[in-house]
This record gives C-alpha cells, structure tokens and sequence, in this order.
C-alpha cells in the first residue's frame, strides 16, 4: 500500500520538500509511518514528542491503522490567533 | 446554531450582526498582530494553514459549542498569508441570550482553536 505524507510549517523547512510517498504493509500503523519518516528525514526527530498527526482531516493516535491512499499530516503544535 | 467560516488573505471588515429578537449579547473578540514575536521587532506575520483540516476542525469546536451553550450564531473570520502589525488576524463574533455563555464560548472557542485547527504563523522581521 502507498500512502502520502504532508509536511507543514517549519516541518516543509526541515525535510526540505511539502510531501513524500511511503510504502506501507497492511496492518501498519500511523506511528510506524512517523518513526519511518524519521527514518528518512533525521530532521523531524527533534520533534518526536510535540509532532502532532493527523490522517485525513482528523488527528489520530499513534495506533490508527493506515489504509491504502491515506494522506497523513505531520506538523509542529498550532498557532492560530 | 447558525456558524459562518472564512479564512482568508483579505483584510477582516466588519459588518453588522444579524440576530434574533431574543438574543441580548453579542461578544467580538478581534485579535491583532503585535509589533514584537519572541522579543524581537516584526513588521508583519506570515499565516499558513492547512485549510480542510482547519475548516473541519473548527466545525467541531462549533459542534462543541452547540452542544454546551444556547448560541445562536458563530462567526469567525481567519487571516491566512501575511498580515501587518495592527492589523486583526482574527474575528469572532458570538451572539447569544446572555452575556455569560456568550463569553465563555468565545474564550472556549479561541482556546481550542490555539489547541487543535492546524494554522502555523511565521514573524516577518
């Protein structure tokens, strides 16, 4: 399966791209695609602990398990206002 | 609960509430861009959003809302791209029968929205 992950904010500063496409097994996970993404971008492993995800337009847990096609969203905390 | 959402480039102009005869408080809360980030000088702040998520997300807190205070109305304008010191980045506009809900949806929705709609700012020095 092939899911696609979007970066935002500063994130897009650090991977140096808005977006990049990843592999997935069935059964994988949201965290396991974000320790793959800091696999691939050392960059956001900072940012462990404050990413926040989100798949779709709603915010997951670490748990939700991806389907194929899924758009997952990884930014830094929000700052409207 | 009628709800109106914008996010948008342009300059925020007011326009008159509409609202019902029983409704006896309208609360409007603008925020405005300061003339300093971090201790440091800024001319401007550069918005960015994650505009269906942030629209979906809002939508919740509006769901939230409904379900907790007798509003009858939300609305609430977003800056999104750059926006000059002193100038408002946000508008909300809450009416309500009285005063005490109408402000305690207001500071309840601007709390969640610093918690959860995805908007990024970046001070312009």
């Amino acid at each position: 399966m092939k899911v696609t992950v979007k970066f935002w904010s500063y994130f897009r500063d650090l991977t140096e791209c808005d977006e990049t496409s990843l592999e997935v097994n069935e059964g994988e996970t949201l965290g396991d695609v974000h320790s793959k993404v800091m696999a691939k971008f050392p960059e956001l492993a900072e940012m462990k602990n404050s990413t926040l995800k989100a798949v779709g337009v709603n915010y997951q847990m670490d748990e939700f398990v991806l389907s194929d096609g899924d758009e997952v969203s990884l930014f830094p905390p929000v700052q409207g206002g | 609960m009628k709800t109106q959402l914008t996010l948008t480039p342009n300059p925020i102009n007011e326009t008159p509430p509409e609202m019902s005869d029983g409704m006896g408080a309208v609360v409007v809360f603008h925020g405005v861009v300061r003339d300093t980030e971090d201790g440091k000088s800024i001319r401007a702040i550069d918005y960015e959003a994650n505009e269906a998520m942030a629209r979906h997300q809002f939508e919740l807190i509006f769901d939230a809302i409904e379900k907790q205070w007798p509003v009858e109305s939300i609305r609430l304008v977003h800056r999104v791209g750059e926006v000059a010191v002193n100038e408002a980045s946000l508008r909300v506009e809450v009416i309500a029968p009285h005063r005490a809900e109408a402000f305690a949806a207001c500071q309840f929705l601007i709390d969640e929205m610093k918690l959860k709609v995805p908007i990024w700012k970046r001070a312009l020095h």
